[in-house]
């Protein structure tokens, strides 16, 4: 018994020595990005809809805030919502096929309305909050996405004690 | 002539015989000597009541409290000595000449296969392991310095049927992960609960491994004496005895984190150093005596963002009014700077956290006071009254500024009384209160009121029979109150001398924690809402062991468990709103069986302990494991000691835990979240004690995790790689 008992030793060591449990992944080639938006203060109960929204070209008159400019639009972010984490390789209204094309985008902000509808229309929406490139809050950031990469880490504040200046076209 | 010749020789015999008389003993005592000494174990504590026998002389003696010994009167000649203690392996010193007043001082080891092991939580009074009704896990305190763990959750990785997913304890299967709020466990520290008033958790970090004497683990529900939490067992760590002379300790371990497996891994390019130093002191001046303690633990962390400093202290005081009462204060502190890794940026980079999370960090601040005072009322009733405080206060500096601040009060007063010689009772009764002060929990609070009693009857057969109940009614802040009647009952036969049999069947229960029914907050991307209907959860527990000794060749233990769970409290996802909360969602069945043996190979020499626990946990309702529970649990330890050299293996198997939090790895919140394995870990470790060379010094040397197997408890959250630690302990 003793005997039996002592081989077994051998036997367990040997399984732990072969393997070396958890391997990396390949790095994500999915083009596209991904970040967590953060909500200070009170929501405002007027608000229906939450969106985040990435633009190619930058917003410098109303015109520049439409449809074919307008590049990604998520699904609904919740009422409440305290930090929320997405990525674009989640279901979206726009891109509705889930690939998101390469390119340099002007502008990523989180949009807020007051319609029960989605709307497009500019001034139904105001901006909450936008994302600046790593310090620098000057100016809106512009978000770089090369080909077959994933940029994580595209992290959007939201105060609504102290809202971003507004683009152009809203009331 | 003839008579004055008798006369003459008559006075000269008895002045002789007179001579003899007066001069003999005197001659006698001159050729006398006496054998003295200290006896101690293999940490430089005196050993008192240690039997030391003179063989074939009828001569003795036995220690005193300090480890003293003294046998007079000793003809000169050439003796053997014989020292034995219960619990310590037999020492015979044979060709001790005496021929002067000798000074014999002698170490005795412990034995590992104790015969009579004695067990105070189960049902808070003094018992044998071998009368208890349920099973039971003793940790030895030295194994934790030994191993130079940084807290006792590393110790409990190694306990047949217990099971860890991070900071949460599973015994037998009864804990998932709850990301703090709530444990199925109780925790205690001599016997004074210890868990936080706001989310419920054990906090393990904050008792100081180096003033445990011993850890009792009991499985399964023991809500009937402990009321809420011990849903699934209780862990109760009992400190150190308080000395009688002065003695001061130190401990201290350095050690480093070796490279990780994966080039890609290696963030710092560096081995990351940890180090712990504890100096301890215990005295007693007349009828009072106390225990202090300072330890500070640094860990610059095997991951990024992870680093912690940690400072901890200890008191335990104790004034003896009389030989018969006694009160004891009990304070314990905790701080705590920490880096926050909550997990990791994706598994190429399994050692960093997502960027953003960078330079997150957190605050604690705990303190517990407690007052346990014990009076002998008569020869047959004892009573024991006990008052504490657990303050609560963690700040972390993230862009929500999250803080939170709890108080928690318990009084309980319990009285064990034995009626007849066959029959004791133990009542109580307890009242908890808690207050919360939270920018996640609002600002809630609660109370508890409970009453139990329980009566152990033992018979001739010899059977012991053990029955009890308590009642706990809960209310939290503005919630409808709720109680729970928690009865048990359990048996133990001793079929053969051997040979024990033992059964129980309990209840248990575990009132929602306030983070539970108010939390109100948003993260990882869910916002959480609170639950005003939330609902106390409980369980039902059989369990049928045998245990079979063979002193210093093999004792066995098997033990099957059922447990059907009633109300589980788990987060889920509201269908009308898609908001998480806590609510009694599952109906859960947990079955098993347990095998433990520790096998003495060469007796006193090299002895081996395996354990192997199936687990078959299941949610009823879905069809599907339980999450964070493993199916199979296998450990094993090996020891092997000669002279003063000790030398261990540790091995740990855990098959691969079925379920985990999908719904993280779904959302993108834990990139490759779901990557998880069976889990193999072996630790090497070798001490040697310089107490033979009259130094009272102790070396451990240590490698954890020796094959460097990557492995997560928590998804995304890697478990400490290759780490090498050298450690010393040293009694003044």
């Amino acid at each position: 018994m003793r005997k039996i008992l002592l081989l077994f030793i051998p036997f367990i060591l040997l399984i732990a020595c072969e393997d070396h449990g958890i391997v990396p992944l390949p790095p994500d080639t999915t083009t596209g990005f991904g970040g967590k938006i953060t909500f200070i203060g009170e929501w405002p109960d007027s608000i229906k809809r939450t969106h985040l929204v990435v633009f190619k070209d930058p917003l410098e008159s109303a015109e520049d805030f439409n449809i074919l400019n307008l590049k990604f639009l998520s699904f609904e972010i919740p009422f409440g919502t305290g930090v929320y984490y997405y990525s674009s390789k989640d279901s979206s209204f726009i891109p509705a096929t889930g690939t998101f094309e390469p390119g340099v985008y002007h502008y990523v902000a989180v949009v807020q309305q007051a319609t029960e509808i989605i709307s497009l229309n500019r001034k139904d929406w105001w901006v909450a909050g936008v994302y600046y490139n790593p310090g620098d809050t000057t100016k809106p950031g512009t978000l770089v996405i090369p080909e077959n990469t994933f940029v994580r880490d595209i992290d959007i504040i939201c105060d609504f004690d102290n809202p971003p200046p507004q683009p152009p076209g809203g009331n | 002539m003839k008579k004055q010749l008798y006369i003459f020789k008559m006075k000269k015999f008895l002045l002789s015989v007179l001579m003899m008389i007066v001069f003999l003993p005197a001659s006698t005592l001159a050729q006398t000597y006496s054998i003295s000494g200290t006896i101690t174990d293999t940490h430089n504590n005196p050993l008192p009541h240690v039997n030391v026998i003179l063989t074939g002389t009828g001569l003795g003696a036995a220690s005193d409290i300090n480890g003293h010994y003294k046998i007079e009167n000793v003809k000169p000649g050439k003796y053997t000595i014989v020292f034995s203690a219960i619990g310590y392996k037999k020492l015979k010193i044979e060709d001790v000449t005496v021929d002067k007043p000798v000074t014999l001082n002698v170490i005795l080891k412990e034995e590992i296969i104790k015969a009579e092991e004695i067990i105070v939580t189960a049902s808070k009074y003094e018992q044998k392991k071998s009368d208890l009704p349920v099973s039971v896990e003793i940790i030895k305190g030295t194994n934790l310095t030994e191993r130079n763990y940084f807290n006792m959750e590393d110790a409990l990785r190694y306990v047949p049927g217990v099971n860890m997913t991070d900071d949460q304890i599973s015994i037998r299967g009864s804990g998932g992960y709850s990301r703090g709020a709530g444990a199925r466990a109780l925790l205690a520290i001599d016997g004074l609960p210890f868990y936080t008033g706001d989310t419920g958790e054990i906090v393990w970090e904050m008792i100081p491994v180096t003033e445990i004497q011993r850890v009792e683990i009991i499985k399964g529900a023991a809500s009937s004496m402990y009321g809420s939490s011990a849903i699934g067992g209780v862990i109760n760590s009992i400190t150190r005895d308080i000395t009688n002379y002065p003695q001061t300790r130190v401990n201290g371990f350095y050690g480093v984190y070796d490279k990780p497996y994966y080039s890609q891994w290696d963030w710092s390019g560096e081995r990351r150093p940890f180090n712990g130093l504890t100096l301890s002191h215990s005295n007693t001046f007349g009828k009072f005596g106390f225990n202090i303690s300072f330890s500070r633990l640094e860990n610059s962390g095997y991951r990024q963002n992870d680093y912690s400093k940690k400072y901890i202290g200890f008191l335990k005081a104790v004034y003896k009014f009389t030989p018969k009462s006694s009160l004891m204060l009990l304070a314990n502190t905790f701080n705590k700077r920490a880096d926050t890794f909550i997990y990791w940026k994706d598994s190429q980079n399994a050692l960093r956290p997502p960027d953003r999370n960078l330079g997150e960090k957190i605050e604690t601040n705990r303190y517990l006071f407690g007052l346990v005072f014990k009076d002998v009322i008569s020869d047959k009733v004892f009573m024991n009254v006990k008052a504490s405080y657990y303050h609560n206060n963690w700040e972390d500096n993230s862009i929500q500024n999250n803080v939170s601040t709890s108080g928690l009060y318990r009084g309980e007063i319990q009285i064990n009384s034995s009626l007849t010689n066959n029959l004791f009772l133990i009542t109580g009764v307890e009242g908890i209160s808690s207050n919360v002060n939270s920018s996640i929990f609002g600002n809630p609070s609660s109370y508890t009121v409970a009453g139990y009693a329980q009566l152990d009857i033992s018979f001739n057969f010899p059977l012991k029979l053990s029955l009890g109940f308590r009642y706990d009614y809960t209310r939290l802040d503005t919630l409808k109150g709720s109680d729970a009647l928690s009865p048990k009952l359990g048996l133990n036969y001793k079929l053969l001398k051997n040979l024990i049999l033992r059964s129980s069947l309990s209840t248990g229960f575990r009132a929602p924690t306030l983070a539970e029914a108010f939390t109100s907050t948003s993260t990882y991307g869910i916002t959480v809402k609170p639950n005003p209907n939330l609902r106390s959860e409980s369980n039902l527990t059989f369990e049928v062991g045998i245990n079979y000794d063979l002193p210093r060749l093999v004792n066995f233990d098997v033990a099957a468990f059922h447990n059907e769970y009633y109300d589980m409290i788990e987060p889920g996802i509201d269908p009308t709103d898609g908001f998480a909360v806590f609510d009694n969602v599952v109906r859960a069945r947990i079955q098993g069986f347990e095998f433990n043996t520790v096998i003495q190979i060469i007796p006193d020499m090299l002895d081996w302990r395996l354990s192997y626990t199936y687990l078959w946990a299941r949610d009823l309702d879905m069809n599907k494991a339980l999450k964070y529970r493993p199916r199979h649990l296998f450990y094993s330890t090996l020891d092997f000691t000669i002279s003063n050299f000790t030398f261990g293996v540790d091995f740990r198997y855990w098959s691969r835990v079925d379920e985990i939090d999908e719904e993280l790895v779904d959302l993108g919140i834990v990139p490759d979240g779901d990557l998880r394995v069976p889990v193999y870990v072996t630790d090497l470790r070798a001490s040697y004690n310089l107490i033979s060379l009259g130094l009272p010094l102790q070396f451990y040397l240590n490698a954890k995790n020796i094959f460097n197997y990557n492995y997560v408890e928590l998804i995304g959250n890697l478990k400490p790689i290759r780490n090498f630690s050298l450690g010393f302990n040293l009694v003044l």
